[in-house]
């Protein structure tokens, strides 16, 4: 059977801060060697589907070069494999993508000559592991023309989420996004299977409407329920994380140090592939000490790490101490630096005895406290702080900034946004 | 670098490897916790821009063909040139096995030629170092002889395990003496040559076996020009348990010899796709090294973990070297031992327990203990020191206690289907 996926991977994902600022949202890094989309690219090989496009728009570099020609996949091949769809320029309707279902509309052509009854939509943002399989097969079974994946989520969540209501028999007959509250707590966890003929009736559509800003959550989902399409919910029962916020990202990372983690990663017959460096194991100095942790290869340790994440290629100096916290590709820390609850992004060079998160998590981000008031604190890439240096809770230092960025430390909620901006 | 092929001979299974080496080639036994032993020379090659390669395999080939494959890793895989693997064939004028590194390479002297090498790089593929073979090669250009041997000084005791050379002041070879038990001579052959291909080619031409005895040597009575290169860094000959052990263990000194992240030149390999390093609560983990994959909760010191071990809670594993997907269970105890992939050492057992054998017989294994691939160490058994557990032994074959230096036979691994 040929199938088709599309993977939406454009977002901006501007609750995650600093982490997002320079690369798209399934860009963003996870669990110790992985990017967010890693999971759903993994998912669609696992499932047999060979054959994809990940559209991008927001920041592509990152996304670029980490797919490449799809080989950690096994998607580098003469027929299908992977291919980033860009918006470009040349047919009338081609600008920019104005929503997701805009995003599909302007690259249907890519379904021109692929013969199959369904195509896969799926988000490029979430974290899960799912046989795809099983959704086709109860798609056929239902014979629906399109097919929700649904998870249960908590109360107090659902105005984060599209929720759908079902009636007995699965069959999709209410949809809100975003409610303030709901009866349902089935929320979309957007994967979306359609048949092919319908989508790009749908798609056309949609793309003629003026009252329409071109979005499967928002536009196009509530009206075909609206319509009495034959839509149907498919309940997902695993673990499904939607990593959007940085209170989510830390949590979501923090739960792959337990040793029994949300989704097992070391399962041989549902690999999480990856573009990894070639890097040596890692290296326990003498007197490093470390526990509960997940560790990638390359990185060195002399101090002590706790209950953290750590990227590849870490160096950990000796009497520092990484504590409740997630440190990105190659940072270093430098001899008797604390970190505390901080999220340090690639290449971040910490001072020797530099204190990062110490002080009172009361006081929120003083230019984003919608995102950055639980105490976390976040150090954008390339940045070096300088030794000794104080750094609060809830503090944002930009990416790339240096040590003339720093004239005094950084106090609880504080700002340093690179030259001469000091908040 | 197109004028350069490297031949590099990987077919040996040294006995003095035992388990290790008993359904692998010494090239493919792996090393410092991702490695395997091939990947230094293949690194070599890549980074000194020698892109065409030759692999010669006859001893248990499977897992060094599966590792090499295309050459991916080492940017191999190419169009023109890139690796080729080298196997024993049949055909109507010869018997086929490679009698020896000689013969070897004549039976495969047309695919070589085919290539069109103006001069040939001989290795073996069971050393580990570091270097850029462009440096041999000035060298050799800058000699104008036939053939250029790179040498590295040894420790007196070592000389038995090499050929000893003896070189003038300009850096001609006097003497080479094969693996002498003594010998005042420091100086020893890496089994790494440059041949201009034509020398190479002539030579092959009298039908030799060996490349030492029956080319080199014959070149030297007869007064050829052999030139010498002094290579200065790190090299080892990891064909026996001690050395193997040993050059593990460099990798974990406070500043190693032997780099294996260089971003200049780093060692490649085809890697596994494994997690980070699970590290649990209550794990001690110092001095060692431990790969992706591993789960770590107990005690791990001195020690080179590979992809996929699991060190259980109240586990210790000391100056050991346990290689893929090894079980190390709770309570159970690893010391100065080699255990080999998916082995798994079972609730309270001791492997590597009590005093070392005394007794020249079991002095190859310099107290260390070995465990064959997928052998089942039962609950609460002791292995002695220097005992070696064959490839599979079941925990009936290994019993309550294995006495320090004793054998337990390998059984295969189709005896539980048969």
């Amino acid at each position: 059977m040929q199938r088709y996926a599309f993977i939406l991977a454009g977002g901006a994902g501007t609750r995650l801060c600093l982490l997002s600022e320079k690369r798209a949202k399934p860009a963003v890094p996870f669990a110790g060697k992985y990017r967010i989309i890693d999971f759903t690219l993994s998912n669609c090989v696992n499932s047999g589907i060979y054959d994809i496009g990940v559209l991008t728009q927001y920041r592509p570099t990152s996304l670029n070069q980490h797919i490449g020609t799809g080989r950690p996949w096994d998607l580098d091949r003469s027929h299908g494999g992977v291919q980033v769809l860009q918006p470009s320029l040349g047919s009338n309707e081609s600008e920019w993508y104005r929503g997701t279902a805009d995003a599909i509309h302007q690259n249907l052509i890519h379904l021109r000559r692929r013969r199959m009854d369904a195509v896969l939509v799926l988000s490029g943002d979430h974290v899960y592991k799912m046989d795809y399989n099983v959704l086709y097969a109860f798609h056929a079974a239902n014979g629906a023309s399109a097919t929700v994946a649904v998870t249960e989520v908590p109360e107090d969540a659902v105005s984060s989420f599209g929720i759908l209501e079902t009636d007995s028999g699965g069959r999709v007959v209410g949809f809100e996004e975003k409610p303030q509250r709901s009866r349902s707590r089935l929320a979309s966890m957007g994967v979306y299977l359609f048949d092919r003929d319908s989508l790009i009736r749908w798609l056309v559509e949609d793309a003629a409407r003026d009252d329409s800003s071109h979005d499967f959550g928002k536009d196009l989902i509530p009206r075909l329920v609206a319509r009495g399409e034959p839509l149907y919910a498919y309940r997902f029962p695993a673990y499904w994380q939607d990593v959007g916020t940085l209170d989510s990202y830390y949590d979501a990372n923090l739960a792959f140090t337990s040793p029994t983690p949300p989704l097992d990663l070391a399962d041989p017959d549902w690999v999480i592939h990856t573009t990894s460096a070639d890097r040596p194991p890692v290296r326990f100095e003498r007197g490093g000490r470390s526990s509960h942790s997940l560790i990638a290869n390359g990185c060195c340790i002399a101090g002590t790490v706790e209950r953290s994440v750590l990227f590849p290629g870490v160096n950990v100096s000796p009497g520092a101490v990484v504590r409740d916290s997630i440190v990105m590709n190659d940072s270093y820390v430098g001899r008797d630096a604390v970190l505390d609850h901080a999220v340090v992004d690639k290449q971040v060079l910490v001072g020797a005895g530099a204190r990062l998160g110490h002080g009172d998590r009361g006081v929120p981000n003083r230019a984003c406290p919608e995102h950055l008031s639980s105490g976390l604190l976040v150090v954008g890439k390339g940045a070096r702080l300088p030794e000794g240096i104080t750094i609060g809770r809830n503090a944002r230092i930009g990416a790339g900034v240096g040590g003339a960025d720093f004239t005094t430390d950084v106090p609880d909620g504080g700002v340093v946004d690179g030259r001469q901006t000091m908040h | 670098m197109r004028r350069v092929m490297a031949l590099v001979l990987a077919g040996g299974g040294s006995e003095a490897l035992s388990v290790l080496t008993a359904e692998r080639a010494v090239s493919a036994v792996p090393f410092g916790g991702k490695y395997r032993v091939i990947d230094f020379a293949l690194s070599n090659c890549c980074h000194s821009e020698v892109e065409r390669v030759a692999v010669f395999t006859q001893h248990h080939p499977t897992s060094l063909h599966d590792h090499i494959g295309s050459g991916r890793p080492w940017d191999l895989d190419r169009r023109s040139g890139g690796v080729l693997l080298l196997q024993p064939y049949l055909a109507r004028h010869h018997t086929g096995w490679y009698r020896g590194t000689a013969d070897a390479i004549a039976q495969n002297w047309d695919v070589i030629e085919e290539q069109g090498p103006e001069r040939v790089l001989v290795m073996s593929g069971d050393h580990v170092y570091r270097m850029d073979y462009r440096q041999l090669l000035l060298t050799h250009t800058r000699g104008r002889g036939p053939v250029t041997l790179s040498m590295a000084r040894v420790a007196p005791d070592q000389s038995r395990r090499f050929g000893m050379l003896s070189v003038d002041g300009s850096g001609r070879v006097l003497t080479l003496d094969e693996k002498p038990a003594t010998t005042d001579a420091t100086l020893a052959s890496m089994g790494l040559y440059v041949f201009e291909t034509g020398v190479l080619a002539q030579a092959l031409r009298a039908g030799p076996v060996d490349l030492v005895h029956d080319v080199l040597r014959p070149m030297l009575e007869a007064g050829e020009r052999v030139q010498t290169h002094e290579f200065t860094d790190y090299w080892e000959d990891v064909g026996a348990v001690g050395p193997y052990y040993r050059a593990n263990h460099e990798l974990l000194q406070h500043t190693p010899r032997l780099v294996l992240h260089d971003p200049r030149w780093p060692v490649l390999t085809r890697d596994e796709e494994r997690p980070p390093v699970v590290v649990g609560d209550g794990a001690v983990i110092d001095q060692s090294l431990v790969a992706n994959g591993c789960r770590v909760s107990g005690t791990v010191m001195r020690s080179v973990l590979f992809p996929g071990v699991t060190v259980e809670p109240g586990a210790e594993v000391r100056d050991s070297i346990v290689m893929q997907d090894v079980r190390v269970e709770s309570q159970a105890r690893v010391d100065h031992a080699i255990i080999d992939k998916h082995a798994r050492v079972t609730r309270g057992a001791r492997v590597g327990d009590g005093p070392v054998p005394r007794g020249a017989e079991h002095a190859w294994l310099e107290g260390l203990t070995l465990v064959g691939k997928d052998a089942v160490i039962p609950e609460g058994a002791r292995v002695g020191r220097a005992a070696v557990v064959g490839i599979g032994a079941s925990p009936d074959e290994v019993g309550e206690q294995v006495e320090p230096g004793a054998v337990i036979a390998s059984r295969a691994w189709y005896e539980d289907v048969v």
